[in-house]
């Protein structure tokens, strides 16, 4: 029988009072992130070790907890959500660089570390960590590795995986094991793989040995505008067709510029239908070839005007407006609930007259701004939900979006994960099987099902033995949510 | 030894159902390139893969492609050549991409091109007892579920048979060079890798440096005047990369954090290193010295396995083996996939 109150007097007597939130607001503020979907916290609880991870390891399971791991609470999909009273853990506090060794191209850091503060301690080694989610600045490197986070220059340097060697997790039994190695091979299967974007179900990451990346010698920045969106989104595929791969390839339609011009004062051209943000870098010359080639895509698709930044300050100004998109928006209306879907390159034409239909159906406002290089849509519904009625139609056109770029071959998240709020969905892309066995993989880890349950898998996928024990009630949430 | 020769995914999972109900042991083969590689298992049949070969679908503006794994590196290559792209691996021309896969083959430029896992966005497996399960998704980025095909790269076959991959492909460079150095080490080679911005490959020899290049035209003859600042370079037609020591025995493939290659190879006769990777290739004689040479790369926090003769993996110990026991019993419950072949739990 679970026992909050017994696990929260030897968490107090482990790790100090301090550490050990229960107070009303506490599990009031700790019962959602950044999501729509609200659960309840039974105990929040900060740990400053990987030895503190451990003794929560094992006052869960000693008193039949469920666990959520917690990094800054970023997460849009649920991921860090937790239900039914559970255990959250919260890594904020875990937060130095360890150690950074340029020799080895690679940094030890803890999970409550920024995502930006580790790029601005790794600029003077001439290096930087390449993931770059738009929430950077207070985004940490935990949450981060159990998202397997994107971000604009995912389209050259990759995601998040391919930046992390190995990762030491404390697993739901207690144990503490490093996976993946400073090496570029490790013996056994590749447990850090499986870990990296497993959005916090399979234990708790409390150290990350990230990949460092070679600042480029240049970088060249654009911004090119458009006065039709098919001409802006046929314009991204051009350019991959030259054999160019830009280090980041962004597109933004009027409705974002707007309200990111009106914030960051960027010079972005308000008149435009869309614009695109370009990013080229490498050697000198290679930078001037890939820029010549972008041009001439971007007018064999009707482009208006192409600005080059022409310093670093132009750039961050540039820059500025696009990772800024997401605080803008409050301009426009004061919720927002922002999409996150992947399509095939070529679909994204058809895909984005699809959304705005969509908008339009169940009379919302949407504005886009994405990674457009990578096919990775970011619809972003602008509403009011004191308004009645008004939740209700952007779950409905919510739904209809996930179906569209499913439908044009896409996937349901390409970088913010499944959560708790793409769960149900999941059987549009996999077939039972599929999710079976994902279920029994989940539970080679996890056998008690201790861990962020309810997250990612749709109820009813099992697998024999490993059935997680948490898995309850056919398909309903527990009570104490809501969305 | 029985022979199973599959034409399609179907006939993989109705062999693999019959050989898990009558427990019979099975070797998966593609290429049998990489069939060194593991420790030695005892098998009562092999299952052959290169009759599944099919392209599935193709389309260059995508930067992605999706072919059955039996395909051979040489079909890939042209085939992907034909819309000016490649799959960034370095593989021997006649292994099969599920192959190069299930084996964990080393990219040598991956200091240009990153590293082989990172290129597979979906998979198809049959498991042991016959399911077929995919993961991932054909688009360049996905969050979507858990990774299994992370799991299925570099498993030796003792998860399950990779049937079709997607893979994430990218455009030819448009120039290539590979320069060699009258002079080697890997002291010298570390002073071209600071030297030459953004190389694909520095490799150190004991004799000589080679510098791999890609890029544009101009990109590159700015990196080789750059190489040539610390060593005399010559470009060299060789193909690279060139084989690794034809002759010998026994090859291992060791990995270390890249600063303790000086270390890992102090005294080594022969040797060719990836410097600013961390990968080195031996050649042994006899597995005395394999022995003693995978010490000092446990010491380094490293492993030395072999990828040509006999040897096996070495009995570097495994994190967390009871997850690695219920991860082969989810994917094998019969344990029927070349049993013992890979790491020891």
């Amino acid at each position: 029988m679970p026992n909050l109150e017994a696990a929260r007097t030897e968490l107090v007597a482990a790790l100090g009072g301090d550490a050990v939130l229960h107070d009303p607001l506490a599990l009031r503020l700790y019962a959602r992130d950044a999501s729509m979907v609200e659960g309840s916290a039974g105990l929040v609880v900060f740990v400053r070790s990987a030895e503190d991870v451990v003794t929560c390891m094992q006052v869960a399971a000693r008193h039949d907890l469920p666990v959520v791991p917690r990094g800054s609470g970023t997460g849009l999909a649920g991921g860090a959500t937790p239900l039914a009273d559970a255990i959250v853990v919260v890594t904020a506090k875990m937060n130095r660089i360890l150690e950074v060794r340029p020799d080895d191209r690679l940094a030890w850091v803890e999970p409550g570390v920024f995502n930006l503060d580790l790029g601005n301690a790794l600029r003077p080694t001439g290096f930087t960590y390449a993931p770059d989610p738009s929430s950077q600045q207070v985004s940490s490197i935990g949450g981060n590795v159990n998202t397997n986070a994107g971000g604009p220059h995912c389209l050259a340097y990759g995601v998040t995986s391919a930046h992390v060697l190995a990762v030491d997790v404390v697993l739901p039994d207690g144990s503490i094991e490093r996976f993946g190695s400073e090496a570029p091979a490790a013996p056994g299967y590749d447990l850090r793989g499986y870990v990296v974007g497993s959005e916090g179900t399979l234990g708790i990451v409390t150290a990350a040995c990230v990949r460092l990346t070679p600042l480029p010698p240049a970088v060249r920045t654009m911004l090119l505008d458009f006065t039709d969106v098919e001409d802006c989104a046929q314009t991204v595929s051009a350019i991959i067709a030259r054999g160019v791969v830009p280090a980041a390839l962004e597109m933004m339609d009027r409705g974002i510029v707007r309200a990111v011009e009106a914030f960051a004062h960027a010079g972005y051209p308000t008149d435009a239908a869309a614009v695109l943000l370009v990013e080229v870098d490498g050697l000198p010359a290679g930078v001037d070839a890939q820029t010549r080639e972008v041009e001439a895509a971007a007018q064999e698709h009707g482009v208006g005007t192409i600005r080059i930044a022409a310093d670093d300050t132009e750039r961050s100004l540039l820059w500025k407006g696009r990772k800024s998109a997401f605080g803008a928006i409050a301009r426009i209306a004061p919720h927002y609930h922002l999409h996150d879907c992947v399509v095939p390159r070529k679909a994204l034409a058809d895909v984005l007259a699809g959304v705005y239909a969509i908008a339009q159906r169940h009379d919302l406002i949407v504005t886009n701004v994405f990674h457009a290089g990578d096919g990775n849509l970011h619809p972003l519904f602008s509403f009011d939900r004191s308004v009645p009625g008004t939740l209700e139609r952007v779950l409905a056109a919510s739904d209809e979006l996930v179906r569209l770029c499913v439908d044009a071959g896409g996937s349901l998240s390409g970088e913010h994960g499944i959560g708790l709020e793409k769960r149900d969905f999941m059987p549009l892309v996999f077939t039972a099987e599929d999710l079976d066995a994902q279920a029994c993989l989940r539970g080679a880890f996890d056998p008690d099902g201790r861990m962020n349950p309810r997250k990612i898998l749709p109820d009813g996928a099992r697998c024999g033995d490993y059935a997680a024990a948490a898995l309850g009630r056919d398909g309903v949430l527990p009570e104490g949510t809501w969305i | 030894m029985d022979l199973i020769h599959p034409h399609s995914k179907r006939e993989v999972v109705d062999a693999l159902r019959t050989a898990s109900a009558s427990e019979t042991r099975v070797l998966i083969i593609g290429g049998r390139r990489h069939i060194d590689k593991g420790n030695s298992s005892e098998v009562d049949a092999e299952l052959w893969t290169t009759v599944l070969d099919d392209r599935v679908a193709y389309d260059p503006a995508e930067m992605l492609c999706v072919v059955e794994a039996g395909m051979r590196i040489h079909d890939l290559t042209a085939m992907l050549a034909e819309g000016g792209q490649e799959w960034p691996v370095d593989a021997p021309r006649d292994a099969t991409v599920g192959g190069v896969i299930a084996s964990g083959v080393a990219t040598i430029r991956q200091l240009r091109v990153g590293t082989m896992r990172d290129t597979i966005v979906e998979m198809e497996v049959v498991t042991g007892d016959g399911r077929l399960v995919k993961s991932g998704a054909r688009t360049v980025k996905n969050v979507t579920g858990y990774d299994v095909h992370r799991l299925l790269t570099g498993s030796l076959g003792t998860l399950g048979v990779i049937v079709q991959v997607a893979l994430k492909v990218r455009p030819l460079p448009k120039v290539t060079r590979t320069s060699v150095s009258d002079d080697g080490g890997l002291e010298l080679g570390r002073r071209v890798l600071d030297a030459v911005p953004l190389p694909a490959a520095v490799l150190a020899e004991p004799e000589r440096i080679v510098v791999r290049l890609e890029g544009w035209p101009e990109e590159v003859e700015e990196q080789t005047t750059a190489a040539r600042s610390i060593a005399a370079f010559e470009e060299t037609d060789a193909p690279f990369p060139e084989a690794c020591f034809p002759e010998a025995m026994i090859v291992a493939e060791a990995a270390v954090a890249p600063s303790r290659l000086e270390a890992l190879l102090a005294g080594v006769g022969r040797y060719r290193a990836v410097v600013g990777v961390g990968i080195a290739w031996v050649p042994f004689e006899d597995e005395e010295a394999l022995t003693a040479f995978r010490a000092r790369a446990a010491e380094l926090g490293g492993i030395a396995p072999v990828i040509r003769g006999p040897g096996g993996l070495g009995d570097a110990a495994i994190p967390a083996p009871g997850v690695q026991r219920r991860i082969r019993a989810a994917m094998d419950p019969a344990g029927i996939l070349a049993p013992g072949r890979a790491w020891s739990t």
